[in-house]
């Protein structure tokens, strides 16, 4: 894979930076970051990889991170023609990827998947809710990619890079937006996509007080409950967070045991990233069965009793 | 206040079938309103409850799916007032930034205040075009928005979570607003609003009718392919017997370490 002469880096929170950067080492011979916040994050983003850093300022509370869009901008367009500009695919590293897509009549991949570098910049994401994946290059001499979690593998920080920062100058955006209030995130509820086991459950489960039998399950395996959409959608037995494929939750656990799950191509999509699949299904023709590892052709109430004693402390 | 309230037609998802080769298949799904535009049209309506004086008109670019009288009526039914088409064949498949440029040089013809749009479409789910257009038309433009706080004239405040906080902004119209899909439950149609809906006004523009520059070639698309799949062992107990739950729950204890 050729490289790019430069590549420029975002991250708007912290603990992506380090992945954005190693993006950027990867697919550029000089990596200038952008940096706003306090002289740590400067000596940081070069501890981490980064050739050149751009410093924005302070971080300043009235301001949001979109307005720094113009200032960005014009940076980037005072650099290489041919570049490429890589964000965390966060909320704000989507909204400024659109702007600066604009600013700089540039193409704009988000979510990317795999990023790379070859006669223009090529990346992948996930398309039709995961059913497939699309690959899109980027025919414009400025390319911007918004990178998905772990697409490359942060470095390890050396501290003996250092190196003088840049002072850009702050550049008032055309259609300012005033941050009236700022406060923290309320505890997150269920993140399905960083368990490590799930116990998916369908409507094979037949009624709604079968939903306790697969809670002890879930226990006894330390195991979180997903579902699949008619579970969640039209039965409404469990929460919307939980339920698992297409437009839903994109599993990657180590487990997944589907109870009373056909095997629709729409949910299985949700679950494909496991490391094991088991399934418990009373029709032997269930698609389920074709992604399985290992399957059991029975019945729930006889088979799921049997395992929570099995498991059971 | 005018409101532009942005959808897409996209395929039924549940419909779409996989061909051995990876292909999508989309010949049996039904073109649908994406559901995260559903979003955006009950935050429009939500807002008109909250001003005065306010006017909802429903826009979509696409290609002949959008002449379909039910889809029309399908729209119309959640509260718009009235709906723009610009339909053409070479606006069947669009990408973003297409799209993007399509529905600013529409919005400039039909005029607005506010623009609401969905977090991404079904289909791609670029989650481009609400930012893109809000920038062509250099208004204010924000993503991610969670709650409508309060509307005014010339004004709207709105809250916004991200990863790590929620934000308290205030927008001074004209602006374009995109919306998350949890902000909202979207209404189902009565039947009240679905007869009513047809006898909604409809203005369908062609593309020469719009004022539209040429769209820079700024991406491409390659493929769209079904992932490979994972080889998988497909050891299957065929039976419910003691010693075959047994056998299953060891295959299960392995898969625990």
């Amino acid at each position: 894979m050729s490289k790019l002469s430069n590549v420029w880096v975002f991250s708007d929170i912290a603990s992506r930076l380090p992945e954005v950067i190693a993006g950027g080492v990867e697919l550029g011979e000089k990596v200038s970051a952008f940096v706003i916040g306090s002289e740590d994050e400067i000596a940081k983003a070069y501890s981490l990889g980064a050739t050149h850093v751009y410093y924005l300022g302070e971080k300043d509370t009235s301001k949001i991170i979109e307005d720094y869009a113009e200032t960005m901008a014009h940076a980037i367009s005072n650099g290489d023609t041919n570049t490429l500009m890589l964000l965390g695919a966060t909320k704000r590293g989507k909204a400024l990827a659109a702007k600066l897509g604009v600013q700089l009549n540039a193409g704009v991949i988000n979510d990317a998947s795999e990023v790379t570098v070859a006669d223009g910049v090529t990346a992948k994401h996930m398309v039709y809710g995961g059913l497939a994946i699309g690959e899109e290059k980027i025919v414009s001499p400025v390319a911007i990619v918004t990178i998905g979690n772990g697409v490359f593998e942060a470095g390890e920080a050396d501290s003996s890079k250092t190196g003088e920062a840049v002072s850009v100058s702050f550049i008032e955006p055309k259609a300012a937006i005033k941050c009236i209030e700022r406060r923290a995130k309320q505890g997150e509820s269920v993140d399905l996509g960083k368990a490590k086991r799930v116990i998916a459950i369908g409507s094979g489960i037949g009624k709604q007080e079968n939903l306790q039998m697969a809670a002890d399950l879930g226990a006894a395996l330390d195991a979180e409950l997903g579902c699949s959409r008619p579970i969640a959608e039209t039965e409404k037995w469990m929460e919307r967070e939980r339920y698992i494929g297409v437009s839903g939750v994109m599993l990657k656990p180590e487990l997944y045991l589907a109870l009373g799950i056909s095997g629709q191509i729409q949910h299985m999509v949700g679950a494909l990233g496991s490391q094991t699949i088991l399934a418990v299904n009373k029709d032997k023709n269930a698609p389920i069965f074709q992604y399985a590892d290992y399957g059991i052709v029975g019945d729930l109430n006889k088979v799921v009793p049997a395992l929570i004693s099995a498991f059971k402390g | 206040m005018k409101i532009i309230t942005c959808y897409k037609l996209v395929p039924e998802e549940q419909d779409i079938a996989v061909k051995a080769d990876g292909v999508l298949d989309t010949s049996k799904a039904a073109p649908k309103i994406n559901q995260f535009d559903l979003n955006a049209v009950e935050a429009a309506v939500e807002i008109k409850s909250l001003v005065d004086e306010c006017k909802i008109t429903a826009l979509s670019v696409g290609g002949k799916a959008l002449d379909n009288p039910k889809a029309r009526k399908d729209i119309l039914s959640r509260g718009p007032d009235d709906l723009t088409v610009v339909v053409d064949e070479k606006f069947e498949q669009t990408l973003p930034h297409q799209t993007a440029r399509v529905l600013a040089a529409a919005a400039q013809k039909t005029g607005f205040d506010l623009i609401v749009c969905g977090d991404g479409s079904g289909d791609l789910y670029a989650q481009q075009v609400g930012m893109q257009l809000g920038e062509l038309l250099a208004v204010a433009t924000i993503n991610a928005v969670s709650k409508i706080v309060s509307a005014e004239a010339g004004k709207v405040t709105v809250e916004r979570s991200l990863d790590d906080e929620v934000e308290v902004l205030e927008i001074t119209l004209p602006a374009v607003i995109s919306v998350s899909a949890d902000i909202n439950e979207p209404s189902i149609p009565s039947m009240k609003t679905i007869l009513a809906a047809g006898k909604k006004p409809v203005t369908k523009l062609a593309a020469e009718e719009i004022d539209l520059a040429e769209i820079p070639a700024l991406v491409e698309s390659v493929s769209v392919l079904a992932p490979k799949q994972a080889e998988r062992k497909q050891i299957i107990i065929d039976g419910d017997d003691e010693d075959q739950v047994a056998e299953f729950a060891e295959h299960l204890r392995k898969a625990l370490k």
